[in-house]
């Protein structure tokens, strides 16, 4: 659909709502309270049937309704409590006593739909905004962190607005994407975000989400079929509620500061190791005292604001909200700021036959981006002063124009320009009718979505800086362009009928979903000029262009049924068929089926004495295939690629472009997960004590990789195929208690853990095949980790090294072994005993996937304080610190003519003469607890005779961490830590508005 | 009016789009490639461009094999590690995975270096196949090439075979027995089968007496492009070492094919040793064949971006050179400057020696300051100007130069490969007047003999990627001489036979059981 009209349409969809609610000519006003203990009802809502006029109770229970006219009702609601409908009869005084009734069945949504919670038969979680995390959060899935057993979401570093990675239950996949599908409002996200932008779901306030659910298991998201092999999280926006217009705002302040580990030598012990182990360069020394992380590290600041205007009549409701975000990050340069619109109304016509709902969100996003000079503050020497106003080709910082030389994080920080904006549009509209007059039980929903983003990064690089000054070109201006857009077309008919005792419905379903993708980069090199950073690039010398254009498509069916019977078995069965553009003709179509059965045990005759001590007991078995089809595209068919402008060929006086076909695998296939799930939902004491366990296996068979063929049979040596297969199994078990729960005082605990361990059962068709992955800093073609059948993917490969009495690892360069010679004999262990020490005798130690994950999250009320706390920790994962291995040893000192370059502290520990990039002593146990989130708040109820409320909260986010990581930061999916952008601390204080 | 809406949705719902074909809009498929003709140009330009470029993009980008970093897999780049760093040529300081294993001949088969000259060299045969498969009398009527332009695809064909036929050389000389596959093996095939190294041998002498009429007389093509010298040059190359690949010595047929070469007249000793190694040596004659390299057009972070910056380090000034910074790498061994009679290069103009601030003696490899420096190649022109950018060298890859040619006839006549002794004597004396600069040089006939001649090869050819295969034919590479790390230790030691053959890279062996693996590995 046209994107203006669909504008239009909800323009004029919004106008109807603001004419309905018109002139009053009566007026009601009551209390509400509860039935049984007689305390006021706050917050309430009153509506008069047939308007749009309404009002809540205030913070005594009492109301007061100007009631148009013509109406001759009042609908009283509150949630956990029965609605009332009262005909006024001429009355001016409505006091009623609510009855807590029945708490109103929680439903939970799943792929194309949603069911009642208790007939849920996968593994689904779902978190309420309630129990979100609180601070300074830009990407909304750090909402949740913590939050659910099996989900690890980990941030890799501390960049502003950085999105996390997201893993359930273990990574299913090596080669394609590991991360969750994202399904907001029904649209599903197309992976991959624009130039700009710093990750996908950034364009979304968190204020804006209503709930999050995870579908954990293949029998719940096997309905998404060829996306579902890694997850699926369902993202709700807050939609309005019924009755007179509420509005909130909510404000916060932040401030962060950086948690600084010493991850290179001050001045002074640099100068003293120079003496030691490089005497000779002592003149290389300067005088100052330089701290380049200090200078390159600040204390940021942040604020927030969120407003919402939210209400709806007899028939439709509207909230339309708008955001304001900025962050800045602990390095200098680098920031992200985030304006933000949603606006959410649905409409009910004809009876309520015909549903309306339509939702847009927009987002512009800016960013700055620090140059990436972490690794340069660490290796600059610290005797150097930041300036040196003579040297005019680099502007006057100090720099030593050497090509090997590291280079001032200063002059990068101060001189290169990288920003990046982009603008976002998600929208869709979905339309349900219900056929029961003509069919009883049968009603159909079509859901059409667009997704557009389209970002701007540009980057500029004087020719005063170092890297240009002495690399190929003398100034560089970069513009990446890139647009994303997605088209989406559900549609699906749900019957439900009743046989008895048995409830069935079946739902069958067509979609289309078309992406493309297209990135045209321009870049200048060798600028006339300085003056005009990336506007003008018609002042470089050497422009180049580049250009991408990737489209994709998506076309299923699919088909669920759920059948209850006696309310006692459960049964889902879902199939969904995927065609997707990215395969050949043979493999274009995958079948991706499910079955799940629930028994509630309590429904049982037999259980009816376990209902004192159960409140609730349900046993869930499933079992389903998803597919994973983030491979890339066209990587099965035969294609040519022209090549740019620098890989001409001279024959004679004249350049030849060049033309080369592509490796490609016609038999291209999608990744088949297949997954069992087993759990136990119960509740004990009213459900004042519940849980979850659940063990699964997931196995992934045609996994692709990138492998070595056959020379000869291909147009590479390593071509992505369908080869081998992984395991994943684990256990989750979450447990929720209501510690407290009386009138001054509340606390509620909720406490997961999992454990998963993955294992790589097949590799390269033959078995016995090795791939060296997890490339390290140091020197090329270096490696620390291996897929090896029988492990852990990823599991660190290096030398054993051998310990000296002072319980150091021995120094290299020393004879310990007295053969006679010096060499790796005498340091690392000779696992296979054959007097050589070679590749022969790595050996696989660890992994870095954790084990274990922990959360525990605290929600509590002290009258009217509130409280709260998220714990996250992790065990069993292994980091290689490679910002030690690559800086820590003496011989780095003296690595070049005319500079010095500074040390990892370790090297005075290790004393090591050379690099030792394969030893295990690097390797540390990466296990932590971090205090992720601490939140305090206090609710002042109503102020100005009640004109408005007021809550005022304050958070502390990552205050400290339990590790015995010596690094950086455990966290960071890859396992091996470059020093990333160092996480920081932060502060907010916040105030929260409603009238 | 309700009614009818069921059948609206289901109507919209089944009828709506299922065509699941996209082409992408950035590239193309065969059938357009081949119907185009400037296109045929492209691919053969982009086969030669196989031993210069390492991808689709400038200097790295849209790599062609990917079991090693770009820049580091370069052809030119990796040949020049296999042929060079096993011998007394050079040293490099650098600690990357299994480099000073090429040093000290003590490679196996996981040698990331090893593995990439071995998929460099199939991607080549690949490629050739690939332009063969495509452009066959039948596949250019099925496309509609017009009768006119097939004497160009006859040429570019044989062209094509020639290149092909060079990998393959460079295979049998590397790897002994190896994998065999023409055009005639489809991609996504089975794996290919295995062929002797004599079988290969004797396949690229039909080969290329095959292709010698469809290619342009020796110095008649475009520079760059092979012709008739070049494959006279190939051919010398295959019987020179026939006697290593098959047993059985073929020296009066590599004399015929140098003679062939000379009595082509096309090609002509330059006047300056040095200018041969510049950014504009592709205006000497002496260049038979060569791999093409361009500062803008023609970039990557091998071949001769490599060979000029690499060597830069210490004390030397890159500016001096033509480049943006020394990569602090490249040095050589003493038993190497110990050929030259004076490493100032006042006596023999050939020992380009970098020496302020560099031990002569390598103690320890790592450090670039131990061993002389050898400045050779350069990215500075004839005229002393430097080349169009300083970060990659417009200098091209002397892959066949005259001068070869000249020794390998004094060596093909001192192995009774017929010709004349006096013509042997003159050429020899040709080169060592350039390196003199004068007669003062000059040697007798009794002076001519193969010692001389694997030493004088050193003098004249050093870091041109022929000292390993000439140590092997002479039989002084593993098991015979020693120079310093040679064995893993300073003062060198001999070290085994097996490692006259390079191991088949272990990925290979698990991926292609056809295979076995060379013997020792």
């Amino acid at each position: 659909m046209d994107i203006r009209l669909t504008l239009q349409w909800l323009f004029s969809l919004l106008l109807l709502c603001g004419s309905l609610s018109l002139a009053a000519q009566t007026s009601v006003s009551g209390t509400l309270t509860d039935q049984e203990t007689g305390d006021p009802l706050i917050g309430a809502s009153i509506l008069a049937v047939g308007t749009s006029t309404g009002t809540v109770t205030d913070f005594d229970g009492t109301y007061t309704l100007q009631v148009p006219e013509g109406v001759e009702q009042l609908r009283f609601s509150y949630t956990g409590y029965a609605t009332v409908t009262e005909d006024i009869g001429g009355r001016t005084t409505i006091d009623l006593a609510l009855t807590a009734g029945e708490l109103l069945e929680e439903v939970v949504v799943v792929g194309y739909g949603a069911v009642k919670k208790d007939d849920l038969t996968g593994s689904v979680n779902t978190i309420q905004e309630e129990t979100f995390n609180q601070g300074a959060i830009v990407s909304p899935t750090n909402l949740i962190a913590g939050k659910v057993a099996g989900v690890n979401i980990s941030t890799g570093d501390g960049n502003p607005g950085e999105g996390p990675t997201v893993r359930i239950r273990g990574g299913t996949s090596i080669n394609a994407s590991n991360n969750p599908l994202y399904v907001v409002d029904g649209v599903p996200l197309a992976e991959g975000g624009v130039a700009g932008s710093r990750n996908i779901l950034n364009f979304l306030n968190p204020d804006d989400i209503a709930s999050m659910t995870v579908l954990k298991d293949a029998s719940a998201a096997a309905i998404y079929g060829s996306r579902g092999a890694n997850g699926v999280i369902l993202i709700t926006t807050k939609k309005g509620q019924s009755g007179a217009p509420s509005i909130s705002y909510r404000g916060e302040a932040t401030i962060s500061s950086v948690i600084d580990r010493n991850q290179a030598l001050d001045a002074d012990a640099f100068r003293d190791v120079v003496t030691f182990a490089a005497p000779d360069r002592l003149g290389t020394l300067g005088n100052a005292n330089t701290n380049w992380f200090d200078q390159l590290t600040r204390t940021a600041y942040g604020t927030q604001h969120n407003l919402s205007v939210s209400g709806g009549g007899e028939t439709n409701t509207y909230r339309l909200s708008a955001g304001y975000q900025s962050l800045e990050g602990v390095i200098r340069g680098a920031e992200t700021e985030r304006i933000s619109l949603n606006l959410n109304l649905t409409q009910n016509l004809f009876d309520d036959k015909l549903t309306i709902a339509a939702s847009i969100k927009g987002a512009n996003e800016n960013n700055l981006y620090d140059p990436g000079v972490i690794g340069a503050s660490l290796a600059f020497d610290p005797t150097q002063p930041v300036l040196d106003p003579q040297n005019v080709t680099f502007a006057g910082y100090n720099e030593y124009g050497v090509s090997l030389a590291p280079r001032n994080p200063i002059s990068a920080t101060e001189q290169i320009e990288s920003t990046g904006r982009s603008y976002r549009g998600l929208g869709n509209l979905d339309l349900g009718y219900d056929f029961d007059d003509l069919i009883p039980g049968l009603s159909y929903k079509a859901i059409v979505g667009f997704d557009v983003s389209s970002g701007q990064q540009d980057y500029f690089e004087p020719s005063t800086y170092a890297t240009v000054a002495t690399n190929t070109y003398d100034g560089l201006i970069r513009i990446t362009n890139a647009t994303r857009t997605s088209k989406l077309f559900d549609t699906y008919f749900t019957y439900e009928r009743e046989f008895g005792t048995q409830r069935a419905s079946l739902q069958l379903g067509y979609s289309y979903q078309d992406f493309n993708f297209e990135q045209p980069v321009l870049e200048g090199r060798d600028l006339e000029t300085d003056a005009f950073g990336t506007a003008n690039p018609g002042v470089a010398e050497d422009i180049r262009s580049f250009n991408t254009v990737v489209p994709n498509r998506l076309i299923s069916f699919f088909g669920r049924l759920n059948y209850n019977i006696d309310e006692r078995y459960l049964i889902t069965a879902s199939l969904r068929r995927d065609g997707s553009s990215r395969f050949g003709e043979s493999n274009r179509y995958g079948l991706f089926p499910s079955a799940a059965i629930a028994w509630r045990i309590l429904q049982e005759d037999f259980a009816a004495g376990l209902g004192n001590t159960f409140s609730d007991l349900k046993l869930r078995f499933g079992y389903g295939v998803t597919g994973n089809q983030e491979i890339g595209d066209f990587r099965y068919l035969p294609t040519y690629q022209f090549g740019d402008q620098r890989v001409q060929y001279q024959f004679g006086d004249r350049f030849v472009s060049t033309v080369r076909p592509n490796a490609y695998d016609e038999a291209l296939k999608w990744e088949e997960t297949t997954s069992l799930n087993l759990g136990v939902d119960f509740g004990f004491f009213n459900n004042r004590l519940s849980g979850i366990l659940e063990f699964y296996e997931k196995t992934t068979d045609d996994l692709l990789f990138t492998v070595n063929v056959p020379a000869g049979t291909n147009l590479s040596d390593r071509v992505l195929t369908n080869i081998g297969s992984l395991e994943n199994r684990g256990v989750e078990l979450t447990l929720t208690g209501i510690v407290y729960d009386t009138e001054d005082f509340g606390l509620d605990l909720t406490g997961n853990v999992s454990y998963n361990q993955g294992e790589i059962t097949q590799l390269d068709g033959s078995g016995s095949a090795d791939i060296q992955v997890g490339g390290i800093e140091g020197a090329v073609g270096n490696t620390a980790q291996i897929l090896r059948v029988g492990e852990a993917p990823f599991s660190f490969y290096l030398y054993e090294h051998l310990t000296g009495p002072d319980g150091r690892p021995l120094r290299d360069g020393v004879d310990h072994n007295d053969d006679g010679e010096i060499n790796n004999l005498d340091i690392y262990a000779d696992t296979n005993g054959d007097g050589v020490l070679n590749d022969q005798d790595l050996r696989v130690i660890e992994q870095r996937a954790p084990d274990m994950l922990f959360g525990l999250t605290a929600n509590g009320y002290y009258r009217n304080f509130t409280f709260g706390f998220t714990f996250r920790g992790t065990a069993g994962n292994y980091v290689y610190n490679n910002a030690a291995s690559n800086g820590g040893y003496l011989g780095r000192v003296d690595l070049g003519a005319n500079y010095v370059t500074n040390l990892h502290p370790s090297a005075v520990y290790t004393r090591f003469e050379r690099p030792q990039y394969f030893s295990d002593y690097y390797l540390e146990n990466g296990s932590f607890l971090r205090l992720d989130n601490v939140s305090l708040g206090y609710d002042f109820g109503g102020l100005a005779n009640d004109a408005f409320t007021l809550r005022l909260y304050a958070t502390a986010q990552n205050l400290f961490i339990l590790t015995n990581y010596s690094g950086n930061d455990p966290e960071g999916e890859t396992g091996i830590d470059n020093a990333p952008f160092p996480r920081a601390r932060i502060f907010t204080v916040g105030a929260r508005i409603g009238l | 009016m309700y009614s009818r809406l069921p059948l609206f949705l289901l109507f919209l719902s089944f009828t709506a789009c299922t065509d699941l074909e996209l082409e992408p809009p950035d590239r193309l498929n065969p059938a357009t490639v081949f119907s185009q003709e400037e296109n045929y140009e492209a691919l053969v330009a982009r086969l030669y461009a196989g031993l210069a470029v390492t991808g689709q993009a400038g200097p790295t980008g849209a790599s062609d094999i990917a079991s090693l970093d770009e820049g580091f897999s370069n052809y030119i780049r990796v040949l020049y590690k296999l042929q060079e760093l096993p011998t007394e040529e050079a040293v490099i300081a650098w600690g990357d995975v299994g480099l000073p294993e090429l040093i000290f001949q003590s490679w196996t088969s996981d040698n990331q270096f090893v593995r990439a000259m071995y998929y460099r060299i199939f991607f080549q045969v690949s490629l050739a196949n690939e332009f063969l498969r495509e452009t066959t009398s039948e596949r250019l009527d099925s496309r509609g090439i017009r009768e006119g332009f097939r004497p160009t695809v006859n040429r570019q064909r044989a062209e094509a075979r020639f290149l092909r036929a060079l990998s393959y050389w460079h295979g049998i000389d590397m790897f002994g027995d190896i994998i065999f596959f023409t055009e005639a093996d489809e991609i996504g095939g089975t794996p290919p089968g295995v062929r002797s190294r004599a079988e290969v041998f004797q396949f690229l002498v039909e080969e290329l007496a095959a292709i010698e009429a469809d290619l342009p007389e020796a110095g008649t093509a475009e520079y760059g492009r092979a012709d008739r010298g070049a494959l006279y040059m190939l051919q010398a190359k295959l019987f020179q070492n026939a006697e290593v690949y098959t047993g059985t010595a073929r020296h009066t047929e590599a004399t015929t094919a140098l003679e062939s070469l000379f009595d082509s007249e096309a090609y002509a000793l330059a006047e300056n040793y040095r200018d041969l190694f510049g950014a504009d040596n592709d205006q000497f004659d002496e260049l038979i064949f060569t791999v093409n390299f361009d500062g803008d057009r023609t970039q990557s972070f091998g071949g001769l971006t490599f060979l000029t910056h690499a060597p830069v380090g210490g004390a030397m000034d890159p500016a001096d050179y033509g480049i943006n910074g020394g990569w602090f790498g490249l040095r050589t061994s003493p038993e190497f400057v110990a050929l030259f009679p004076d490493v100032t290069g006042d006596a023999d103009e050939r020992a380009i020696f970098f020496t302020e601030g560099q031990s002569l003696e390598v103690n320890n490899i790592s450090e670039f300051t131990q061993g002389y420096a050898v400045p050779k190649f350069t990215n500075i022109t004839s005229s002393g100007v430097a080349g169009s950018d300083p970060g990659f060298a417009d200098t091209d890859f002397p892959l066949f130069r005259l001068a070869d040619a000249y020794l390998m006839y004094a060596e093909s006549v001192l192995r009774g490969g017929g010709g004349s002794r006096e013509r042997a004597l003159e050429l020899v004396n040709e080169l060592r007047q350039r390196a003199y600069n004068g007669t003062g040089g000059n040697i007798t006939e009794e002076e001519l003999t193969l010692d001389f001649i694997l030493d004088e090869r050193a003098r004249e050819l050093y870091w041109e990627c022929h000292r390993r295969t000439d140590r092997i034919r002479f039989g002084a590479f593993s098991t015979e001489g020693t120079w310093a790390w040679k064995g893993g230790v300073q003062e060198g030691r001999t070290t085994s036979a097996i490692y006259n053959l390079f191991p088949i890279p272990s990925s290979e062996l698990l991926s292609n059981p056809n295979l076995t693996q060379n013997e020792g590995y």
